[in-house]
């Protein structure tokens, strides 16, 4: 029983680091390094000289550099289908009575299907900028639905676990709202990041400085609901930690890390406005996004255990 | 002691991301700022634009061009040609810079009244993309040895290709002129010479 533990959380691991690779395969600019799918220029290993290119793509396609930065990609997403695949099969071998563990599983492994197929659908589409937005998008279901499985298995082994804990019976609505706002952070982010994107390709002569003041207005609002982010981050802490009696380790980690996460996003996110728009800043404002959704949804989780009490 | 152990574990393997990530943002910045090495210098040629101006070799000096060869009653790729080569038009509206060239390869019928009214078919308006034509021979002169594009069955057997000419007059790349992935990797290189036309 406690592989599964242990497997699906290397599994949920490794699955936020593909989302790093994803997101610095973003803003290397590499996302067409391979202009087919799911080889690449027609091979299972990509070219190294253009001698090798197949006659049906234009050779202007080919960078070497580009090509493998989209190959090591596709490659560390392959090793992740299977690992979340092994996953599953762990759930039904060990916890087939578990509909807890087994919905969330295998939920998981066809939206990673899915994924897959969206990679695939970005590359015909030469990256079209919603398509990348929901690429996104199902990455973080999947990585809240495998965060779902191994703390249910996490459970199963520790039976009283969260169970001596007390916390605020009405924060249901405090929890999952500053969920949802974080959800609807990154999805403005992700408009901000193409809206860039199209004004630094169409603009070719504007110093990168003076970009972001060619936006629309969904700057300001990312802006005002990341400070509100901070007030939010306290109250939950003030409740769930200093007023709640008994927190769980786990309960004041995530919290306390949540805070830590959001004052870093704040200045990351500043920084990028007022210092310059630096693609390794970018990736990792994208990357604690996906880390503080996934703690928000560890924070309902333990919230909720707890009032099985 | 064991938060402190977890916490220097966390920012070891976060800085450890950060360099790993460093080294291949460096590597993709190089090879997306590299211009494309000079392919050939393109030899005097003297054509006429569709509103009736002399169009020569000269012409292409202090600019970035974009130059593709086609014909108005063509059915094939052109249409798609004409319309990636419209976008581009549209999207450098603001950079004098940028000119357009389509040469005919089929003189006969792309009679400058023609070519004027294919112009304004596609939308032209001002000086940056023009519609140039001469007789037959010194097209295929032009298209064979000039751009050592395959020129056999004009018109019919046209090119498909996007040439990017930098500001001396220099071939630089060829792009697949129906591939909307080579439109968005001509419009990089596009954007690298007008920085570097401006620096």
């Amino acid at each position: 029983m406690r592989y599964f533990f242990r497997f699906s959380l290397t599994t949920l691991f490794m699955t936020y680091l593909l989302i790093f690779i994803g997101g610095l395969v973003r803003v290397a600019g590499a996302g067409m390094g391979c202009p087919d799918w799911p080889k690449c220029f027609g091979r299972w290993i990509p070219p190294i000289s253009v001698e090798q290119l197949p006659t049906h793509i234009d050779p202007a396609q080919f960078n070497f550099v580009l090509a493998w930065i989209e190959y090591c990609n596709r490659l560390f997403g392959a090793f992740i289908g299977l690992m979340i695949t092994i996953t599953c099969f762990l759930a039904i071998r060990y916890h087939r009575k578990e509909p807890k563990i087994m919905i969330p599983t295998i939920g998981a492994f066809i939206l990673t299907l899915i994924e897959g197929w969206l990679g695939g659908v970005l590359v015909d589409t030469v990256l079209n900028p919603l398509t990348i937005t929901f690429h996104l998008l199902l990455a973080l279901f999947i990585v809240v639905l495998l965060i779902y499985a191994v703390m249910q298995a996490y459970y199963l082994g520790h039976k009283e676990a969260e169970l001596s804990s007390k916390y605020s019976d009405t924060l249901k609505w405090p929890i999952m709202g500053t969920g949802l706002i974080i959800f609807i952070e990154i999805i403005i982010g992700t408009e901000i990041r193409g809206g860039l994107e199209i004004i630094r390709k169409e603009n070719p002569l504007v110093d990168s400085t003076f970009l972001l003041n060619m936006l629309g207005p969904f700057k300001y609002l990312h802006t005002i609901l990341g400070a509100s982010l901070i007030g939010i981050g306290y109250y939950l802490r003030k409740k769930l930690i200093v007023e709640s009696s008994n927190p769980s380790r786990l309960m004041v980690i995530s919290t306390n890390t949540m805070l830590v996460i959001i004052i870093s996003q704040i200045i990351l996110g500043e920084s990028l406005v007022f210092l310059d728009i630096k693609p390794l800043i970018q990736l990792f404002h994208m990357w604690f996004a996906s880390l503080l959704l996934g703690i928000s949804a560890v924070q309902y989780m333990v919230w909720e255990r707890s009032r099985l009490n | 002691m064991r938060n402190i152990h977890t916490i220097s574990l966390v920012v070891v393997f976060i800085l450890f991301l950060a360099m790993g990530a460093t080294w291949v943002i460096k590597k993709a910045e190089q090879a997306n700022h590299l211009l494309p090495p000079v392919i050939r210098t393109l030899p005097y040629f003297q054509f006429n634009t569709h509103d009736g101006e002399s169009f020569t070799v000269n012409d292409l000096k202090d600019k970035i061009t974009v130059l593709d060869f086609m014909f108005t009653s063509c059915t094939g790729p052109c249409p798609i040609m004409a319309s990636n080569m419209r976008d581009l038009y549209n999207k450098y509206s603001s950079i004098p810079d940028v000119q357009f060239v389509s040469v005919t390869v089929d003189p006969d019928t792309d009679t400058e009244d023609v070519l004027s009214s294919y112009a304004f078919a596609n939308g032209v308006y001002d000086e940056r993309w023009k519609f140039i034509r001469s007789d037959i021979g010194s097209i295929k002169n032009l298209s064979r040895d000039g751009f050592m594009l395959f020129s056999d069955d004009l018109p019919a057997g046209h090119s498909v290709k996007f040439v990017l000419i930098d500001s001396k007059g220099q071939i630089r790349k060829y792009y697949d002129g129906t591939d909307e992935a080579s439109m968005v990797i001509l419009q990089a290189h596009l954007n690298l010479f007008l920085k570097a036309l401006h620096s």
